[in-house]
């Protein structure tokens, strides 16, 4: 829209004086056993939430039994010494909590949110889960029979297949390749792997604490000294990861779907992580390229064209590296169209500063959604939980908003032309070979693919 | 460490304009953030017969371009304010909403009224929009295992008015016959302020929010609204049943639904709660028997969205069972479950720790509710619900009190009427290939 075209409109209000974002104090320790504390307050609403990780996930067990880590904090919850699994989910229910326990590829956590009024009921589940575990042979056996089943959905999921791929592709042997174990690994889970697992990782000296809430700091630092102080257990050791390969072209690796009525793109390449120097430049990089609705991937892509409903790219910051991806479902006869714009559009980041009005629009975009982040408790746990499990700055949430509104056109051109890797980006498709498989060929060698991981 | 329970009390403050637009105001001073949302009292129920699918496809229209705000201007002048933004079709309703730094407040209201003002859209935007909501379509339902289970499934065999029972995300052919005039038609006839309400919601004084509503919406006309569709449903004689082939996924799936008690009547509250017992989580009773005791289940959830609807709504479980199992062996584990509830009722130790769970959750949504990006979406919905549903968005701080004085007997008895066979429809939702692809 051209500025002479609006001549005839209203302008919309200018924005008012900004009020100052105040992020919660945090009252953070370290016990004598290693584990870490952070807690911040907030009474808004009658609640609270607490979320115990350990800095041991998926990654820590890759070589030896993939989806480790996931199985280990699926059958967690299932029964403790003194708990079966029923009382535990009555339990929950009469403090009004929730529970998770899930596993990543960095950690692994034990979570809860209920009524502050139980606090110290919702505290002392989730330490009885982290030491006195019990893993009840039955419970296993339905858990491990539960996971297969959703490993075969999940192998019919275009976006998993996607996603799996990718990560292959990206890191070779590094751990990060796997982001599911095979049906048969999942088979052979014996429940001696899953009680080792959780002696060696669930420790205290490995171990953080995150809660957020309607209580009283202190009071609450009190209860967690006396629920966790006695807990003693070594750190795990940790393991160096091969690094992962460099890649050479592009290439297309096509997940064959006989039958599918729309493709799944994906692509990407390995970035950083958060605690690089260029993290601030290449999330603003992201946000102007396709990390933002009004963004211009999916401007083009989406609102001109009419390919895609929901396109997007990020970037993904694990702990030990990054990378940067690109999305979109898009109808089979526009995949080949659709990846020239996503590259036209990456190396036009690569080539040309971009204008002071995105520039200007993403930093402010940038810095206030960040700020929504402290108007409710899981939005504040999320940050914290970026802030310490990432090990950043202490300052990181106050100074977030200051470095982003310091960046410049030229920063964004350095980060695009450093992080965006066009010309050796890693092409997945999830669709019908019949469909797309010529499309495929207009953009590298392309190597073919059952939806179980097979070669064909 | 356990102090007594304290009662929430929600700051409500509403008016009605010279136009018929109601607004509702909620400050809260404790971040700097605020949230606005539009909703009207349209949604998929209601759209015209012969254009399934329209109201959603609106919907997206309405992000397609405003009188003094062109396409893509709305996104981005909420995007580069530092906001997010959304829109959502519901059954009843139709909402638009934003989260922002509380410095946009006007910025936002003045876009929010230029969309109810005036809709500049082409036919380009509708082509294009067009194309967009199909690739949604695609994503989601069509080449998703178990898309549009059982949203999209369950409705045409539950229900026989076709407000209740067609496809609401759009038969592409309708999609395909949309034109700019139905377009606008549909904008003059529903999207009226005196159909809509406003809510305001964060860090403002009341009356400076007040005064910015009614100077950006108040000269907008109101509209002669048509009359209420008829949305009842003709009397159920009998179970119904359906099924449908699930393309993708290798388990079979099954939806059970019971028509709900109306809206505000005591079986409804009543409703409320025994849907906590039956569902809401691993210490519910049919996650309980159909998953962890006789593991016949891989999955197992339920609901009934009692707040948001105004017409004939159901509660519905879903059962993810293995394969080595028949979906009517299935069934019928289940109806055991309701048989037993039915004929012992409910323990007072079993049904409070629910309700302590209820008014948990009931919090929880109006804190957040649609991610921690759109705080307080939870309370925005409810006061908008109460307001255009039951006249009255205070209900905010006193429905709760309904649903935790539901007693034992009250569930057992809404058990006994609510979930009989002539009330309910089974949806099998059956692989074409079971046990999955080798």
């Amino acid at each position: 829209m051209s500025a002479s075209a609006l001549t005839q409109r209203t302008a919309p209000p200018a924005l008012t004086a900004e009020r100052p974002v105040e992020w919660p104090k945090r009252t953070v320790r370290t016990l004598a056993n290693g584990m870490q504390v952070v807690l911040a307050e907030s009474h808004t609403f009658p609640k609270m939430s607490a979320h115990l990780y350990f800095r041991s996930g998926n990654a820590a067990v890759a070589r030896t039994a993939p989806g480790l880590a996931e199985i280990t904090a699926t059958v967690v919850r299932t029964g403790t010494a003194s708990r079966p699994s029923r009382q535990i989910e009555e339990d929950l229910r009469r403090m009004g909590a929730g529970l998770g326990t899930t596993a990543g590829a960095d950690s692994s956590s034990i979570s809860a949110g209920g009524l502050a009024e139980f606090s110290s009921g919702i505290l002392d589940l989730i330490a009885d889960l982290a030491r006195n575990a019990s893993f009840p042979a039955d419970e296993f056996e339905r858990e491990r029979r539960q996971r297969l089943e959703e490993l075969k959905i999940e192998r019919t999921t275009p976006g998993f297949l996607a996603s799996e791929r990718l990560r292959k592709v990206l890191f070779g042997a590094h751990p990060y390749a796997i982001v599911a174990p095979t049906e048969e690994q999942v088979a052979g889970f014996r429940r001696e792997q899953i009680e080792d697992f959780y002696r060696h990782h669930y420790t205290p000296s490995n171990a953080l604490l995150i809660a957020v809430g309607d209580f009283s700091a202190d009071a609450m630092m009190e209860q967690v000294e006396k629920t966790f102080g006695a807990w003693k257990a070594p750190q795990p050791a940790s393991v160096a990861s091969p690094a992962p390969p460099r890649q050479s072209g592009r290439r297309v690796h096509l997940v064959h779907m006989p039958g599918n009525v729309q493709t799944q793109v994906l692509l990407g390449n390995i970035a950083i992580t958060r605690r690089d120097p260029d993290w601030y430049r290449i999330i603003l990089a992201n946000s102007i390229y396709g990390g933002a609705f009004h963004s211009r991937l999916v401007l083009n892509i989406r609102e001109q064209k009419g390919y895609t409903y929901s396109p997007g790219s990020g970037v993904n910051a694990l702990r030990q590296q990054g990378y940067f991806t690109v999305r979109a479902a898009v109808r089979n006869d526009v995949a080949a169209a659709t990846l020239t714009e996503i590259f036209y559009e990456m190396d036009r980041m690569r080539s040309l500063p971009v204008t002071p009005e995105e520039l200007d629009s993403a930093r402010s975009y940038l810095s206030g959604v960040f700020s929504l982040g402290v108007a409710t408790q899981d939005g504040l746990l999320g940050q914290l939980a970026t802030v310490y499990l990432d090990q950043l700055p202490e300052d990181y949430l106050e100074s977030y908003r200051g470095k982003i509104r310091a960046l410049t056109a030229d920063d964004v051109l350095a980060a695009a032309r450093r992080h965006f890797d066009s010309a050796n980006a890693q092409i997945v498709l999830v669709g019908d070979r019949a469909q797309i498989g010529e499309q495929a060929a207009l953009f590298g060698p392309v190597t073919e693919y059952d939806a179980q991981g097979r070669s064909i | 460490m356990n102090p007594a329970p304290k009662k929430l009390h929600i700051p409500v403050e509403h008016t009605t304009l010279a136009n018929g637009l109601r607004v509702v105001a909620s400050p809260d001073r404790s971040a700097p953030v605020v949230t606005v949302g539009v909703y009207y009292q349209i949604g998929f129920r209601l759209e015209p017969r012969g254009r399934s699918g329209f109201a959603h496809l609106f919907e997206h229209m309405m992000f397609q371009g405003s009188e003094n705000a062109g396409k893509m201007e709305h996104i981005r002048l909420v995007n580069s304010s530092g906001g997010m933004l959304n829109g959502t079709t519901n059954y009843d309703i139709t909402n638009y909403f934003e989260a922002v730094p509380s410095n946009a407040l006007e910025r936002v209201l003045w876009l929010e009224a230029d969309r109810m003002r005036a809709l500049k859209v082409d036919d380009e935007n509708l082509r294009n929009q067009r194309d967009v909501v199909k690739e949604e379509v695609r994503v989601n339902v069509m080449n998703q295992p178990y898309g549009g289970f059982p949203w999209l499934d369950l409705p045409p065999v539950a229900f026989r008015n076709w407000p209740n029972a067609h496809n609401f995300y759009g038969d592409f052919a309708d999609l395909d016959a949309a034109t700019l005039a139905d377009v606008q038609t549909f904008f003059r006839t529903y999207y009226a302020p005196n159909n809509a309400v406003l809510l305001m919601l964060g860090d403002f004084e009341p009356a400076e929010a007040f005064a910015l509503a009614k100077r950006y919406f108040e000269n907008i006309p109101a509209g002669a609204l048509p009359p209420r569709a008829d949305v009842t449903e003709p009397p159920q004689t009998e179970e119904r049943h359906g099924e449908v082939a699930e393309k993708l996924g290798p388990l079979p799936a099954i939806a059970i639904g019971y028509t709900l008690p109306p809206r505000e009547t005591p079986d409804w509250y009543a409703a409320a709660i025994l849907d906590r017992v039956l569902h809401g989580g691993r210490a519910g009773r049919v996650y309980r028997k159909l998953v962890l005791e006789d593991q016949i289940a891989v999955d197992v959830d339920g609901n009934a969205d009692v707040f948001d609807t105004n017409g004939p709504t159901q509660m519905v479980t879903r059962i993810f069972h293995k394969p080595e199992f028949t979906s009517e062996g299935t069934v019928a584990v289940f109806d055991e479950v309701i048989e037993e509830l039915q004929n012992k009722g409910v323990a007072p130790e079993e049904l409070d720790p629910v309700k302590v769970k209820f008014r948990s959750d009931y919090y929880s949504m109006l804190e957040g509710g649609m991610g921690s990006y759109m705080p307080r979406f939870g309370l925005m919905h409810y006061l908008a619900c109460f307001t255009l549903f039951d006249g009255d968005p205070g209900r905010v701080n006193t429905i709760l009190d309904g649903f935790l004085a539901v007693t034992p007997e009250q569930v057992q008895a809404v058990a006994k009427k609510y979930l009989v066979p002539r009330n309910r429809a089974v949806l099998v939702r059956r692989p074409v290939n079971p046990g999955g692809a080798q």
